[in-house]
């Protein structure tokens, strides 16, 4: 049956307004619990990167993340950010997840020094320090890399790995995300006679000594974004940091 | 000769009947006309999310919600939609309704979500469901396109999963993520088979099963 343009148009805008409130309205309403999600998926990267069990569900996240975990500020000249000043750059006096992502933002562009250099601390027995987290931002083939880089107590010795290609190819640069890669960083050195010194990413089947590991065949351009990730944050941005606590 | 006591109403027809045309709507999907071993229609979902049984799961699931909810809007409103914007119609109330699933997977079962990422977008594009608007549910009544929208979406589904099935199996040595190949016939030298894991595993074994049921059912291309 033929309607007139005006029906027609009509019945357009009336099917957009109504699809329009539907989707606005079930994003609306899942928001909080979608962002909870995600606050769980990052914290539980992190604390696999720590050895704290990657295989955690829901609140037993936050319970770990909460027991366990703490967030530190540092300077890029290596000083620790007091609780005080910590408290006013973060405006709330609260090291959560929202400053920590401010601050990873801030990490971002390879070339401009961030102000802040967040640091991940795991807890050990109430107070000794077991390991630090330390949060790295790249880029790959066709978009971001991130990670986080577990270290010992004296931030030489790399005891987990985290990476994050959300862009990169499944079967190639996607690879970096696979318990393959992320474990051949265990035990390799970032110290080297005191100084900090990164962990090449090298072709695939050369990787010797404690500074180096193999790349993904396939994925050159995705191994040297990891590479070069690591050098800028190890060698560059967090090289005071790590010699403090070294 | 007959009194107003004995004349029969005209007959009305339930608003959700289920005798056995109605029902052969839902069945006839499942085998005989089967959207992706006859139909051919959805293949490239059928490859992307079949390398596990829960990620098929899960795209099934969505497929047929989206497909019986979009069959039952579509009919609702099918004597109401001009026919010259019928197709973009159809299109956005399957697009709203997608990322609707979408939203609910985040919320809810955000490690599938995470996954299945962009094949969840791609429902939109699945001729399945734009199929069965155009060329079921604008010409029946909702309860109906209710049904042929649950049949053709359990139909895809339960190719997707037997898919997936061998895919796992052969290509991981699990199903729904529990290792079934033990760790001795590794040891043996038992290898996966690599192949199933990427996407030319999905079209042989697809292949196969078109093969398998259109030689039982005796369907050939007309």
């Amino acid at each position: 049956m033929a309607h007139s343009t005006g029906y027609t148009f009509g019945f357009a805008l009336g099917v957009c307004v109504f699809c329009s409130i539907a989707v606005a309205g079930t994003a609306t309403l899942l928001k909080d619990r979608q962002d909870l999600n995600k606050e769980r998926d990052l914290k539980s990267a992190i604390l696999e990167a720590l050895q704290l069990g990657g295989d955690l569900d829901g609140p037993a996240i936050d319970e770990t993340w909460d027991d366990r975990v703490q967030l530190v500020f540092y300077r890029p000249d290596g000083s620790l950010v007091t609780d005080a000043a910590a408290a006013d750059l973060t405006g709330d006096g609260l090291l959560d997840m929202d400053d920590a992502t401010a601050a990873r933002v801030a990490v971002k562009g390879t070339d401009k020094a961030p102000e802040l250099l967040p640091l991940y601390k795991r807890v050990d027995d109430g107070s000794a320090v077991g390991a630090w987290a330390l949060p790295l931002q790249g880029k790959g083939l066709w978009g971001p890399l991130s990670g986080y880089l577990a270290l010992s107590p004296d931030g030489s010795t790399v005891i987990g790995s985290t990476f994050f290609a959300p862009k990169e190819t499944p079967g190639l640069g996607a690879e970096i995300q696979e318990p393959a890669f992320e474990d051949a960083w265990k035990g390799k050195k970032v110290m080297d006679s005191g100084k900090p010194s990164a962990i090449a990413v090298t072709k695939p089947g050369l990787a010797q000594g404690d500074h180096a590991v193999d790349g993904i065949s396939g994925a050159t351009i995705t191994s040297r974004g990891v590479d070069e990730m690591v050098e800028v944050g190890i060698e560059n941005h967090y090289a005071a940091v790590l010699g403090s606590l070294n | 000769m007959s009194s107003p006591a004995t004349e029969v109403a005209p007959a009305k027809a339930p608003l959700m009947p289920f005798d056995k045309k109605t029902r052969q709507i839902a069945i006839d999907p499942l085998i005989d006309n089967n959207p992706i071993t006859i139909q051919v229609l959805g293949i490239c979902s059928a490859l992307a999310v079949t390398v596990q049984v829960e990620r098929a799961l899960v795209m099934a699931a969505a497929v047929t919600a989206v497909v019986a909810f979009s069959n039952v809007a579509i009919s609702l409103i099918r004597n109401l939609i001009p026919s010259s914007i019928r197709i973009i119609v159809q299109l956005s109330v399957i697009a709203s309704l997608v990322i609707m699933v979408d939203q609910l997977l985040q919320a809810f079962l955000y490690d599938i979500a995470k996954s299945l990422s962009v094949f969840v977008g791609l429902i939109i594009t699945n001729c399945i469901i734009m199929g069965r608007a155009e060329a079921f549910a604008m010409a029946n009544p909702p309860w109906q396109s209710f049904l042929d929208g649950l049949g053709n979406g359990i139909g895809y589904g339960v190719i997707l999963i037997t898919v997936a099935v061998f895919r796992e199996l052969l290509g991981s040595g699990s199903l729904l993520g529990f290792q079934l190949v033990p760790q001795v016939a590794y040891d043996l030298g038992y290898v996966d088979m690599g192949l199933m894991v990427l996407a030319p595993g999905a079209f042989i074994v697809l292949g196969l099963l078109v093969w398998a049921q259109r030689t039982w059912t005796g369907f050939t291309e007309a």
